[in-house]
């Protein structure tokens, strides 16, 4: 279906800025098509900006903070893109995307980009190539990427396991017992927002994910209270995540997020030598090699020529 | 690769000033039962943002609720929008209490179909080529 000559004429028009050939060049990638063609076109590009993702209990309120950010952002006249992620059914494939709906006071602005996207099992790609698609965003222009996921400890696509800066929203509970203490969701976060700042509880609520945030021998998340109602925060949110420093990946949380980049590195170099490999497969194969013979003589090829 | 068939994605608005979206709220849960990725876009949308929506969602199809009676004015200025933006790939579906005179001037614009007050879902949803089953391949 990804006819290269297609794929290679929307690059051509996506250099030029035209946005219709960045909408169609997204749909390419998150159905994992021409992938290898759109990330070679992309390589020598510099600019990228961190992928920020948002994640939480359905309900919590992403998307209404979300719709809060964009409008600061484009306060700060700064421009962003939004890809949001739901759940789709598995039964039948469909999927409800309305997320927009809490976004749309810059419906109309052409510095706000918004793409839904339906999450599901099976559909791997959307998040395989989640990287690819920020990366297409921010060479077209856009200043901010953000990703809005119900992540952690929800179904079984770990989208936010490829952000470089993850934001757990948690709000004030009714009860001693905390639900997100429970799932262990905290342990992901970069940053934790108690969202619903104005309800009742929130204080208190703020109070117990610090507790439980400061570790002796940690480095202390941060935790902020915001509400999206009354505007309160929003704009320290903003720029606690602009400030924050790319995270370390060799540190113990954040090995998973590391192993997917190897993942993904290994991916890209079978993706761009497919005739090395053959070569390498049919070399083992006349030499009688055993299948895990040849699987050790294709990585140690990777690691001594690639790295 | 093998092709894998794609669910169909659609966007559903609300313009014009009434307040009403039950109806087109039906028809978004019925089409995702159905197996389309439904994007909605809310209500008291203006011509320019519902086209931006369909642009940046890349959808294929765009459902229009209108029950305020000013389809003869906001549906020409859709489908020009839709036109200029190079979104000429994208059919349009209207639904909403549209008089009976007005149904073959709406098409004449390009609009692919009307869908009047009781339309069931299946119709729709066998329209938009949602056959329930859209991501076996
Ligand atoms: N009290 C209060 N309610 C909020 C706030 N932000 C969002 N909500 C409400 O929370 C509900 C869920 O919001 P939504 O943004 O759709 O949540 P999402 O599922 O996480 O994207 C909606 O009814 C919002 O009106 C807030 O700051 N304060
Ligand atoms: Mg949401």
């Amino acid at each position: 279906m990804s006819d290269k000559g297609d794929i290679r004429e929307l690059l051509r028009r996506y250099r030029h800025g035209e946005r219709p050939a960045l909408n169609r060049l997204v749909s390419f990638v998150s159905r994992g098509d021409g992938i290898d063609l759109i990330r070679d076109e992309l390589q020598d590009g510099s600019h990228e900006s961190p992928l920020i993702a948002i994640t939480g209990n359905s309900g919590v309120g992403k998307s209404t903070l979300l719709g809060r950010l964009i409008e600061h952002v484009r306060s700060l006249d700064e421009t962003i893109a939004i890809l949001a992620c739901d759940p789709e059914s598995a039964l039948t494939g469909g999927a409800l995307l309305g997320d927009r709906v809490r976004m749309s006071s810059h419906a109309g602005d052409e510095g706000v980009w918004i793409r839904s996207l339906a999450s599901a099992s099976g559909q791997q790609a959307v998040v395989d190539h989640l990287d690819l698609i920020a990366q297409l965003l921010t060479q077209f222009g856009f200043d901010h990427v953000i990703l809005e996921t119900v992540g952690a400890g929800q179904g079984d696509v770990a989208v936010e396991s490829i952000a470089d800066l993850v934001v757990l929203l948690i709000q004030p509970e009714i009860g001693d017992e905390l639900q997100w203490e429970k799932a262990g969701v905290l342990e992901v976060a970069d940053v934790v927002v108690v969202h619903k700042g104005d309800l009742p509880g929130a204080e208190r609520t703020e109070a117990q994910a610090r507790d439980l945030l400061n570790l002796p021998g940690c480095e202390q998340t941060p935790v902020v209270r915001v509400s999206s109602k009354t505007g309160e925060g929003i704009a320290e949110l903003w720029s606690l995540l602009v400030n924050r420093p790319q995270r370390d990946l060799t540190t113990g949380r954040n090995t998973r997020r590391l192993l997917r980049l190897v993942q993904q590195r290994i991916a890209t170099w079978f993706a761009f030598h497919p005739d090395e490999v053959e070569s390498i497969v049919q070399g083992c194969s006349s030499s009688g090699m055993t299948n895990e013979q040849t699987i050790t003589r294709i990585l140690s090829h990777l690691t001594n020529d690639h790295s | 690769m093998t092709q894998q068939r794609r669910a169909p994605r659609i966007v559903l608005a609300k313009v014009g000033l009434d307040g009403h979206d039950r109806g087109v709220k039906v028809v978004a849960r019925g089409l995702r039962d159905a197996g389309c990725h439904v994007i909605y876009a809310g209500l008291w949308q203006q011509p320019e943002a519902v086209v931006q929506t369909v642009g940046d969602e890349d959808a294929d199809w765009l459902g229009i609720s209108i029950l305020s009676g000013a389809h003869m004015t906001l549906l020409p200025r859709i489908m020009d929008l839709l036109k200029r933006a190079g979104l000429d790939h994208v059919r349009v579906l209207v639904g909403g209490i549209i008089p009976d005179e007005d149904i073959p001037k709406l098409e004449v614009l390009g609009v692919a179909r009307v869908f009047g007050p009781g339309t069931s879902i299946p119709e729709i949803a066998e329209f938009v080529g949602a056959t329930g089953d859209a991501t076996d391949e």
